[in-house]
């Protein structure tokens, strides 16, 4: 069954990719998404086989892959609670996106394609989380990376759809090169890269110490720093964010399942995989939990000016990846999956609405051109409400249990930092309300701007226009000349709409449903040693003071309100406050600057050494001295050799016997012994 | 010294330099009819080994067959050896050179075992069959190991020889269309009815 | 008198299914002529799969037959299966190359069977007579072999070269077998290892380079290479393939087990010799390489520095050094199948064409054909994701181990010298403009390029079961 779950997508990828022309796009579609849909429902059955019957962790093995030396990696799949977690998860997600992008992608013309992607992104994931050993999980990683990068890029006659592809697979490099490095000093220091060797000695690792560089390491801290890099590559953390924006040049299905629900949280899912490691390394903790809350405050402050409806959910999906990490770093792992968890649904509900949205509004995605949208699209709207609701952290709703957990664990936590990581992320808790209900008021309410635009010559593309650098006040914009229109905003097919439904099913329920057995009583048996489970954690989280248990809350309900005086009682409030501190509201338009100075910092001078280098040090040295004169030099002896073939029989005759005449000589010379 | 010994020289040292004129004969001819010699004295030096059998077998095959074949051959052909030799001196110098080496070593290696350098594993052992039961004839003793113990590669060997057949057909025959071939089955299927027409011939007024 | 114990029929399954098919075949196709041609060719292709069906199953532990001339272990069945396999798919090049044209020789068939039976007895041979049998049944089938289409000027020319020179060097390894015969007193590998361990003279020497000098003839090492070049483009495509894909094989199995079985106590002395001859190969196969426009003598020089690559792993000597010569002839033969197999797709209206140029465009006009060919060369220059890496990277780990750094480093940097040629053919496909110009491929060629390039980039990703079968297979050697 396992091995069904895992390679189902790859046999829909194969199908869909290898004869994707021959049977037409319709079977693609159906293949794939029926594959897919299988896959989920056997998800579901391992999640309640394993969570539930406490089946213990299980291993099945398919195959080594190789053997080098000491090093010894098989193809096996992990089978434990934290694997049929993500499973549900990815299965979930994934088979709703594709039944939702069979609606989405109706008009394009290679949509075969695009399902082979989604099936061959899914199996990558899935190899990923069933990893039992951390190079297996490199090839999902990498797997998913290819995937990201060939989504993110799927309309690659458009420039900047190419250029953001190209992003975030450079960013997602460096994050790798800490990841690979990482994998090389476990298998330094633990001579296997089996996660079961792994974990049975990292206590008596971590006593030891590395030398490297004439510095005596603390060898733990140092291979999880490494691999929290990693992580903050694909998870989108502080500093190596800037993919993530970007990436929304994809499809819109593609950033629900990619970039919101799964594979951002790769990062999250290895530090809990390795969370038997990172106990042992509490100065790496503390550099998650210190990253975590940076990346769930800073990304909320964008998220408050941003005007594409996609960016915005792309900075709350950053923000709400940095409170899994502050999860993570308080030690609360269980609670930190359990944000994962739940975020992957509503965040997808989030992020297909928007798309449903974006479908209504003929491709346009800038908010300031949508407004009043409730009466047309009524179901989408409700269905952006729910997901608000959950993302804010409204009472009952999933992501009340989860995100108010890990606010209250960041308080709780014995770790270093842990007040700096409390004091973030109950302010961007008010920040998520705040832009969350920005957008629902933006997109639906108000007064309509769309039909007041002139008519366009049909653009049917859900590209935004870049923004960086022109920096122009949200009333401002009628006089804007890519207007749209004239548009009729209707609702979307009936395929695009269930599953909405099914996620805003999930996102609320599934908080109160699981909350018992991902952080309460039942926690310890659910678990069962797939990661470490503290159980003191949750013990002091119950014995909070009033207010900081209800901080979450209080949050919530000041963002909301703030939220609906701006945007609803006083419309005119946001250009006038923006007007007043425009240095601040470029500051947060233009992301912190960070693209510009990374622009600075990096690209140029790379670019300037790539160039002087290019120039000086290969044209003139390496090619004068190293091809051009080496090929030069490899041309003659090539001749050289070519004119011993001279095709007289007696010539290579002669040097048969020169040969053998000549190894002999050598013997009697050398004397053989 | 046995008599033997002198002969084992003579023979040998014929062998040798009828081995060399093979090479440096001008006339092809004369190059054949050496190679010849050569054959007959390594039969004799078979003989002088006791090993009637094989020495018969030499001449019977080299001589008999394998030589006058090459006889044919080169008269047939009239390979034009002048020519061929012009290039025998440009290459003489390295040629010597080579072949001198070779002496050499070969010198060193025998002078190294003459000074009593060790030889790996055993001294030859004669095989018993030659040595031992004198009173059985060499095509018997031959026959018996032949069929029995070397069973493997006589039956390589005939293999080989399949492969060399097979090759031969292959390489040369030419299965020509329209060529008229002599065909005894159809020939001794004729009868006077299908082959002979009678005809009554009217008296002087021809056919 | 010994009494010879016939051997347990197992033992000699897959020699005896060969022998005997082909003596049914001859005699089928001498009384039914040319007819016949597709029964022979059916039922030769059928009966080397057999053959290695046969070879697969046979019990793992090493037996002998025929008083010890005749060895079967695991090294043996190994390169056996690979052996026929690459047999089988060259014969099924050759039936497809046949049936474009107007002679079509029966014998053919029968000559690939029986000069892979002499392989099989090459493989197995464990006394010095049985390597000279084994060889020269399958050197004298090869001879006529690559002389087969005798209408063609260049094809007998190559014939008759391979002939002359393959006689000499059948003498030079006469000569050895003999002078280790009169050093040793004994022609069976286990008897001559007895008696090397007392220590070796320089006459034993001489005759183990006398020796070496035979076989490397056959496996195409310089300086004993000099054949390939003129052989390699004049004989027909397929037989090419034939050459470069069985015939290698067997012999670099047959080397192996006389320098680990026979002489492996010596190994400090042949080591020297490996040496050399594995650095020469190597650097004559990639800077000759170069200057080829002809994409079969490209190939040959390409075949002469592989066999140098899997030269560093015999010069190793050790275990793991066998596993790695192993492991590379089994993932030369795929590739060189492939890459042949798509020479023999390169056929306009009127012909077949081997130039390099002739494949420009290609990538446009035949993409998957394209793609096999791509994954090929990348695989032959050894480029990461496919098995050419993993077979580099094994022979060269061995020699790493054993103390031999300067020659895998020396193997590393021709290596990327043969890239430059490997990769100017995929240049010319991809970035090359130029007309479609071949004809479609027919079933069995685009059968055998599918198979070849997924064994090519399956091994690549999962090259751990024919490590592991080779480890074994090593394993019994020592």
């Amino acid at each position: 069954m396992y091995s069904a779950i895992v390679f189902l997508p790859l046999l829909g990828f194969l199908i869909a990719g290898g004869l994707g022309r021959v049977i037409g796009a319709r079977s693609c579609e159906i293949v794939t998404t029926a594959f897919l849909m299988l896959g989920m429902v056997l998800s579901w059955i391992a999640f309640f086989q394993v969570g539930y019957g406490h089946q213990g962790a299980e291993l099945v093995d398919l195959a080594p892959w190789f053997i080098s030396g000491g090093l010894r990696v098989e193809w096996a799949l992990r089978i434990d609670t934290l694997t049929v977690v993500m499973l549900v998860v990815v299965n979930t997600v994934s088979a709703l996106v594709h039944l939702y992008s069979i609606g989405y992608m109706a008009d394009d013309p290679s949509r075969p394609r695009f399902f082979a992607y989604l099936s061959l992104f899914t199996f990558a994931m899935l190899m990923l989380v069933t990893a039992d050993n951390l190079v297996q999980m490199f090839f999902g990683w990498e797997g998913v990376g290819l995937a990201s990068y060939l989504l993110i890029g799927f309309w690659y006659d458009r420039p900047s759809a190419n250029a953001a592809a190209i992003k975030a697979f450079i960013v997602n490099r460096i994050g790798d090169f800490g990841f690979a490095l990482g994998i090389f000093l476990v298998f330094t220091l633990f001579s296997s890269i089996a996660f079961n060797d792994i974990f049975a000695r990292a206590p008596e690792i971590a006593k030891g110490s590395f030398h490297f560089l004439g510095f005596d390491w603390p060898p733990l801290t140092l291979a999880c720093l490494l691999l929290f890099m990693g992580a903050m590559g694909k998870s989108a953390q502080f500093l190596l964010h800037t993919w993530l924006p970007d990436a929304m040049e994809g499809p819109t299905p593609v950033s629900a399942l990619i970039h919101a629900a799964t594979m951002v949280t790769a990062g999250v899912f290895m530090v809990a995989r390795l969370s038997p490691l990172f106990e042992q390394a509490p100065f790496a903790q503390t550099a998650v939990l210190v990253i975590g809350a940076i990346t769930a405050f800073f990304a909320a402050t964008i998220g408050l000016v941003q005007n594409d409806i996609k960016r915005v959910i792309a900075y709350s999906t950053c923000s709400q990846l940095g409170y899994m990490f502050v999860g993570l770093g308080a030690g609360a792992y269980s609670i930190g999956i359990f944000h994962l968890f739940t975020h992957a649904f509503f965040k997808a509900l989030l992020f297909l609405g928007a798309g449903s949205v974006i479908v209504a509004m003929h491709h346009e995605q800038d908010m300031r051109k949508m407004g009043g949208l409730w009466k047309s699209i009524p179901f989408t709207g409700a269905m952006m409400v729910v997901g608000t609701l959950a993302l804010t952290g409204f009472p009952f709703t999933a992501g009340f249990y989860s995100k108010d957990a890990i606010i209250q664990a960041a308080y709780v936590s014995d770790r270093e930092g842990h007040v700096f990581a409390f004091l973030c992320t109950a302010i961007a808790a008010l920040m998520t309300a705040f832009y969350s209900w920005r957008l629902v008021f933006m997109t639906f309410s108000g007064p309509p701007h769309w039909a007041e635009a002139e008519a366009h010559a049909q653009d049917i593309s859900d590209a935004h226009k870049p923004q960086a650098g022109t920096a122009f006040a949200p009333a401002a914009d009628t006089s804007h000349e890519h207007g749209h229109g004239p548009v009729h905003p209707h609702e979307s097919p009936l395929v695009m709409l269930v599953p909405l439904a099914v996620l805003a099913l999930g996102a609320l329920a599934a908080g109160f449903l699981f909350k018992g057995v991902f952080f309460g009583d039942a926690a310890e048996h659910f678990w069962n040693g797939s990661l470490v489970f503290k159980d003191e954690i949750v013990k002091r989280i119950e014995e909070v003071p009033f207010l900081v248990e209800h901080t979450a809350l209080l949050m919530m309900i000041l963002g909301s309100a703030l939220a609906y005086w701006f945007y609803i009682v006083n419309p005119s409030l946001p250009g006038r406050l923006a007007a007043a501190n425009p240095i601040l509201y470029r500051f947060l338009l233009n992301k912190w600057y960070f693209d510009e100075i990374y622009d600075f910092l990096f690209v140029r001078p790379a670019k300037a050494i790539g160039r002087f280098l290019w120039k000086e040090g290969d044209g003139r040295l390496i090619d004068g001295f190293g091809p051009d004169g080496v090929s030069a030099r490899v041309i003659d002896v090539a001749r050289g050799a070519v004119r011993l073939q001279s095709g007289y029989l007696y010539h290579y005759a002669f040097a048969m016997l020169i040969g053998v005449a000549g190894f002999i000589t050598y013997f009697i010379v050398m004397g053989a012994r | 010294m046995d008599v033997s010994f002198a002969f084992f020289y003579l023979f040998a040292a014929v062998l040798l330099g009828s081995g060399f004129m093979v090479v440096a004969a001008r006339n092809p001819v004369h190059a054949v009819l050496f190679l010849i010699l050569a054959f007959v004295n390594a039969a004799a030096l078979f003989l002088l080994l006791s090993a009637e059998f094989l020495a018969m077998i030499l001449v019977v095959v080299y001589v008999g067959a394998v030589a006058v074949l090459f006889l044919f051959v080169v008269m047939m052909l009239d390979v034009d050896f002048a020519e061929l030799k012009q290039g025998f001196l440009q290459y003489l110098p390295i040629g010597a050179l080579i072949g001198v080496l070779f002496l050499i070593e070969l010198i060193a290696v025998a002078s190294f075992i003459v000074s009593g350098g060790k030889i790996a594993g055993a001294p030859l052992a004669i095989n018993a069959v030659a040595q031992g039961e004198r009173n059985i004839t060499n095509v018997k003793a031959i026959g018996d190991v032949l069929y029995t113990t070397y069973v493997y590669y006589f039956e390589a060997a005939g293999l080989i020889l399949l492969v060399a057949m097979l090759g031969a057909i292959v390489l040369t025959l030419h299965r020509r269309e329209g060529v008229r071939r002599q065909s005894a089955a159809e020939q001794n299927a004729r009868t006077k009815l299908t082959a002979v027409e009678l005809r009554k011939v009217p008296f002087r007024q021809g056919v | 008198m010994m009494a010879t114990a016939l051997p347990s029929i197992l033992t000699i399954l897959p020699e005896l299914v060969l022998a005997t098919g082909a003596l049914f075949l001859i005699l089928t196709g001498a009384f039914q002529g040319t007819r016949s041609i597709n029964l022979v060719n059916g039922a030769a292709f059928a009966i080397l799969v057999v053959a290695a069906i046969a070879t697969v199953f046979q019990t793992s532990e090493t037996q002998t037959a025929f008083n010890g001339s005749f060895v079967v272990d695991d090294f043996a069945r190994f390169m056996k299966v690979v052996t026929l396999l690459g047999a089988a798919a060259t014969l099924a090049l050759a039936i497809d190359e046949m049936s474009r044209q107007l002679q079509k020789p029966f014998e053919l068939a029968i000559l690939v069977l029986l000069s892979s039976l002499g392989m099989l007895l090459m493989i197995s041979a464990n006394d010095l007579i049985a390597l000279y049998l084994g060889l020269e049944l399958s050197s004298l089938a090869l001879y006529v072999l690559a002389a087969i289409d005798r209408h063609n000027a260049k094809a007998s020319e190559a014939g008759l070269k391979y002939f002359v020179l393959g006689a000499l060097s059948s003498g030079m390894l006469l000569y050895g077998a003999s002078l280790i015969y009169g050093f040793t007193g004994t022609v069976s590998f286990a008897g001559i290892a007895a008696a090397v361990k007392g220590g070796s003279g320089p006459g034993l020497m001489f005759g183990l380079v006398f020796l070496l000098a035979g076989l490397a003839f056959k496996i195409s090492a310089v300086p004993f290479h000099m054949w390939t070049p003129d052989v390699y483009e004049g004989a027909p495509t397929p037989v090419t393939a034939y050459f470069a894909a069985t015939n290698k094989i067997a012999a670099m199995a047959l080397t192996t087990r006389v320098l680990i079985q026979a002489f492996g106590t010596d190994a400090a002395e042949w080591r020297q010799i490996l040496v050399f001859i594995s650095i020469a190969s190597m650097g004559l196969g990639a800077f000759a390489a170069i200057g080829q426009r002809n994409i079969k003598r490209l190939m040959a020089y390409s075949s002469i520095s592989h066999v140098g690559y899997a030269l560093v792993g015999l010069s190793a000597g050790t275990q793991d050094g066998v596993n790695g010569v192993l492991v590379y002839m089994a993932i030369y033969m795929a590739m060189t199948v492939g890459t042949f197999g798509c020479i023999v797709a390169m056929r306009t209206k009127d012909g077949s064409v081997e130039t390099i140029d002739d494949l420009s465009g290609l990538a446009r006009s035949q993409p998957a054909f394209a793609f096999v060919l791509m994954v090929l060369m990348f695989s032959l220059a050894g480029v990461p994701p496919l098995a050419g890496f993993w077979a580099k990277w094994y022979v060269f780990s061995a020699a790493v181990d054993a103390g031999l750094v300067p020659l895998a480093v020396i193997g590393f940097l021709t290596s990327v010298v043969g890239a430059y040629y490997y990769l100017r053919i995929v240049r010319v496909m991809y970035f090359d403009d130029g007309p479609a110009r071949f004809v479609p491929l027919s079933g069995v060629l685009r059968a055998v390029l599918a198979v070849c390039g997924i064994v090519v980039i399956l091994f690549g990703l999962l090259p751990s079961p024919i490590v592991m079968a080779a480890g074994a297979a090593a394993k019994s050697l020592f």
